[in-house]
């Protein structure tokens, strides 16, 4: 079943000489379930992608479906609600909200739903996170790795049929780093989560299913498929 | 670039948005502090002109001096002119008349006019020989004399001839009384009327040089002239104005003055301080990237102040700009509207104190307003610059309260309070708005108190008789009222001295008749029951005071020349234009129950409100009513009226406006500033999925909390000082107990409301229209 279904995408800035064409045609599907890596270099459009997927970004052209959902024709109010129900995210630089603790800022897309968090649930992303003893901190004082995991942790809490995750290791060390990516590849494989995930390191792509490139804004399908070792 | 200072006006030029807001504060405090400053100082020049058109130019007067003490103050050299004045038949109760007509008789000095600019020669010369006299404006013109005319006044002692030198402007109380004036030089005065002389009728006027310290040569004066200081009366206005005053009450108002331009330079302070720090606070990671980039604290203090100064370059001249078209626009409008009183006024406004105070008092603000900034910004860590952290306005220390209300407003309220020094510098802000609008609200009370408005009811002429009897007969109202030029006539009867028995008592009533226009003015002054029974015929109005408290339908037996009747109370009123006085009461009814109850047809006094005011329609009605009855004339005395009020009513609404629309941009700029601070986060959240809707309550649960907090700081420190400023300058003098200022909370209130209201849909629109990616930089 595909999750994410991307035909024909283009996204273009600028007008006459200052124009630049970021995506150029592009077109991928993702399952469910499945964790593919987009890599390319800087400039070579892969946030633009992130961007128009998670519908931050509004496509030049194209189409996206999101579980079979055009998110484009909806109109701006349904399409935040959409994606605080069914996308999660994960920036680089965090992008927590610095008033709410732990808990508050894993609960926060729950709380913009008025939903009661289930205790249960919230318990048990602290546990997998290892974030139980730090519940009650503000982000202010928590170390890189751990604001990542609480933003992992905001990204898991509405069970997002999609994960997007900009370079979410960018700013921690290798130890983080891989810890980071154990909980993707956990959300991907136990709960069946969908993940696009951007990354400039070539030994994250190790855990993926799959490999995208985009280069001046062609996306190129590397292959790959569960567990297989690709560099 | 040759300096690093040199990133200053490159840095403006690409973040134009960021720092508008901070330029455009600066601004606005310069406009205020310069506005309200230059106002003050205009007021002060309106009001200096006024004294001196009404009063005259003279400092000080003194009385019963000898004449080689006068000598000897003319010889002074803090002493610019000495004028001598001395007048008989002031009061207008003694034998002294030109044709049957009651007539003041002054003497003095050429200088006079020089000192009195109010009253001026309108035609002819000084009388400067022996036996000339120069003769007030209507008595020429009544009876038809000029220069070189013969004049006869009529003394106690026989008539006195003088020769017509030439003619001057009517004083507003000879129009008013219906008196003519023979004014001469102080030696012809002398040698005619020195012995009918009263000594305090005789008075040195005297006008100090500029810059001179008054107070302190009076006592120079009096010290070294032995004269003592119960002789020296000051011209109160004039000196008020001019900073000079020895009286307690005036230096009580240059205190509550003083106090309020300190509360406006610390309003002006307090927006500059907030803004900067803003300014500053939003570009946290700027700064850590120039210290990561080897730029010592010290640079990066420097770079915060020049760019402070910088940003002074341009906003200081641009908020003096502005006041400057402020002052201009008060002054021409005083020009304009009353040019007899204030045409000395300057047509090009420019206060230059008012933008001393501006340049001064913004330059030191933004400099010390930037000290902080500028620690703070030195103090940011490289480290800060690759965090991720480094868009937090202010750190968080305690997390929001999510469990009882939605998650929104726990964002907002914890935005607004989440920092206390941030809430206190907000609330301190919004809250200046209510203490500067309460503190310069005294002014409203100040001006209904010292000055007299006119009424509905102020005639422009009056007719009146003699004896206060009820002469004046129903066929001079009805060809009045004929007359085009005549907008409305009102007359009224007076019966004095009626014994009254009423609540178990005998009293003494004055009961008036009043018609249809004057029942509906008392109207405004009803206390209980009724107008229009009064009004029918069917019952009497009382006016309360002590001793004359009833209520509607209580009984009086009336003793008139017709007997006794018994009338009812329709009706009870707090006030009545006439005063029945000391110990006696005031009673009003209709023309019909009068009549009926006194047997008097006619009235005591017509009072006409014309359409036309010249001159020769006053002439033309002082015929109809003829020589049998007096003739008041107030369009003099309600011109000055108008426009001590009118000037005064300039100033004063204009201080309230400067102050609600700065009250307005504050809210405005403080609301967009702190969104705008918060964008980063906005961002993130519109990412996550917040909507605009939610943002929306999210602002507005934090302006919301600066509006409370606003409003209760500023009522609790507000309050308390229009108390005190209540207390120095209305209690002190008229003795009316402070009462809270409703209608001035009501009305700041509402503006600082409406503000917040508006002050949401701009950040509002700019987060509906913003782009998350651009916002969030991913």
């Amino acid at each position: 079943m595909d999750i994410v279904e991307v035909n024909n995408l283009c996204k273009t800035y600028g007008k006459g000489e200052a124009k630049v064409e970021a995506l150029k045609h592009v077109s991928f599907s993702l399952q469910k379930g499945e964790f593919a890596a987009v890599i390319g270099e800087s400039g070579s459009g892969k946030s633009t992608l992130l961007n128009c997927v998670g519908a931050l970004d509004e496509p030049t052209g194209g189409k996206i479906l999101i579980d079979g959902q055009d998110l484009f024709a909806m109109p701006e109010e349904k399409r935040a609600i959409f994606r605080r129900r069914n996308i999660g995210f994960i920036f680089q630089s965090f992008h927590l909200i610095p008033e709410l603790n732990v808990e508050q800022n894993i609960i926060f897309p729950l709380l913009l739903d008025y939903k009661k968090p289930d205790a249960g649930r919230v318990e048990e992303i602290l546990e997998v996170l290892g974030l139980k003893e730090r519940r009650r901190h503000l982000p202010g004082q928590l170390s890189g790795g751990q604001q990542q995991r609480v933003a992992i942790g905001r990204a898991l809490i509405t069970r997002p049929k999609l994960i997007l995750a900009d370079e979410p290791t960018g700013n921690l060390d290798r130890k983080n780093s891989q810890e980071v990516m154990e909980l993707l590849t956990k959300a991907s494989g136990q709960f069946q989560q969908t993940i696009l995930m951007i990354t400039h390191n070539p030994n994250l792509i190790t855990s993926v299913d799959r490999v995208m490139q985009v280069s001046d804004g062609i996306l190129k399908d590397l292959g790959g498929k569960v567990n297989e070792k690709l560099s | 670039m040759k300096n690093y200072l040199d990133l200053i006006p490159i840095s403006a030029k690409i973040h134009r948005r960021q720092t508008c807001m901070t330029r455009w504060c600066i601004v606005i405090s310069v406009f205020l502090i310069a506005a309200i400053f230059g106002m003050a100082d205009m007021f002060l020049q309106s009001q200096k002109n006024l004294a001196v058109m009404q009063d005259g130019a003279w400092h000080v007067m003194f009385r019963e001096i000898t004449e080689e003490q006068a000598a000897l103050l003319a010889a002074r050299p803090e002493v610019k002119s000495l004028t001598r004045y001395a007048a008989t038949n002031y009061k207008l109760d003694m034998d002294y008349k030109v044709e049957g007509v009651q007539t003041v008789l002054c003497g003095f000095d050429e200088t006079f006019f020089t000192i009195c600019p109010g009253i001026p020669l309108l035609s002819g010369d000084f009388p400067r020989e022996t036996g000339e006299a120069l003769v007030s404006e209507s008595m020429s013109g009544r009876l038809g004399l000029s220069v070189g005319d013969p004049v006869e006044v009529e003394t106690p002692d026989g008539s006195l001839p003088f020769k017509i030198s030439g003619v001057v402007a009517d004083t507003a109380m000879m129009l008013k009384t219906d008196a003519f004036g023979v004014f001469m030089n102080t030696d012809t005065y002398l040698s005619c009327f020195r012995d009918v002389t009263l000594s305090e009728d005789f008075a040195y006027y005297v006008e100090f040089v500029p810059r001179c310290r008054i107070q302190k040569a009076i006592g120079d004066i009096c010290g070294q002239l032995h004269i003592s200081k119960e002789k020296v009366s000051e011209n109160a206005k004039l000196m008020g104005t001019m900073m000079q005053s020895s009286d307690r009450y005036i230096w009580m108002l240059y205190v509550i003055a003083f106090i309020l331009a300190v509360l406006v330079a610390v309003s002006g302070m307090m927006m500059i301080l907030g803004s900067m720090n803003s300014s500053v606070a939003k570009r946290t990671e700027f700064f850590g990237m120039m210290r990561c980039l080897g730029a010592t604290a010290k640079q990066v203090r420097h770079y915060v102040r020049i760019e402070a100064l910088f940003w002074c370059l341009k906003a200081i001249p641009v908020g003096l700009l502005l006041s400057v078209v402020t002052v201009c626009g008060l002054c021409r409008m005083l020009r304009v509207l009353t040019p007899t009183w204030f045409s000395e006024m300057p047509g090009f406004g420019v206060s230059l104190p008012g933008m001393f105070c501006g340049i001064l008092i913004g330059l030191l603000t933004v400099l010390a307003a930037s000290r902080t900034p500028a620690r703070k910004a030195s103090e940011v860590s490289p480290l800060t610059a690759v965090s991720g952290n480094a868009d937090t306005v202010f750190a968080a220390r305690r997390a929001a309260h999510t469990g009882w209300m939605h998650v929104e407003t726990a964002l907002g309220l914890h935005h607004a309070a989440g920092s206390r020094k941030h809430l206190v510098l907000l609330t301190s802000s919004f809250a200046f708005s209510i203490i500067l609008f309460l503190g310069f609200g005294i002014g409203v009370d100040f001006m209904g108190h010292a000055i007299v408005t006119l009424r509905p009811y102020t005639p422009d002429v009056a007719i009146v008789s003699h004896d206060n009897l009820c002469e004046i007969p129903d066929s001079l109202y009805e060809k009045l009222k004929e007359n085009p030029n005549v907008r409305r006539i009102f007359g009224r009867g007076f019966a004095y001295d009626l014994s009254a028995y009423m609540q178990g008592e005998s009293k003494t009533v004055m009961l008036i008749s009043y018609e249809a226009y004057q029942f509906g003015w008392a109207k405004s002054s009803l206390l209980q029951g009724d107008i229009e029974s009064a009004r029918n015929g069917h019952g009497v109005l009382l006016v309360e005071k002590p001793g004359f408290v009833s209520a509607p339908g209580s009984e009086i037996e009336l003793e008139t020349d017709r007997g006794t009747r018994t009338v009812s109370v329709s009706g009870v009123l707090k006030n009545a234009p006439f005063d029945s006085g000391e110990g006696a009461g005031t009673l009003i009814c209709s023309e019909e129950l009068f009549r009926e109850l006194t047997g008097k047809t006619g009235y005591t006094i017509l009072d006409i409100q014309l359409r036309d005011q010249s001159d020769a329609v006053v002439e033309e009605i002082r015929k109809t009513a003829g020589e049998a009855y007096g003739f008041s004339d107030s369009r003099e005395s309600n011109r000055e009226n108008r426009a001590v009020y009118f000037s005064f009513a300039l100033f004063v609404y204009g201080f309230l406006a400067v102050v609600a629309l700065i009250a307005a941009f504050n809210i405005i700029n403080s609301i967009a500033m702190s969104v705008s601070a918060r964008m980063r986060q906005y961002g993130a959240m519109r990412a996550i999925g917040i909507s605009i809707r939610q943002l929306q309550f999210m602002i507005a649960a934090e302006t919301l909390t600066y509006l409370v907090g606003g409003l209760a700081e500023g009522l609790l420190f507000g309050l308390p000082l229009h108390y005190y400023l209540y207390q120095w300058a209305i209690t002190e003098r008229w003795g009316d107990a402070w009462s809270l200022p409703v209608w001035e909370i009501l009305v700041i209130a509402a503006v600082m409301i409406a503000s917040a209201a508006a002050a949401m849909t701009g950040p509002v629109r700019r987060i509906r229209e913003m782009s998350v990616v651009e916002t969030i930089g991913i």
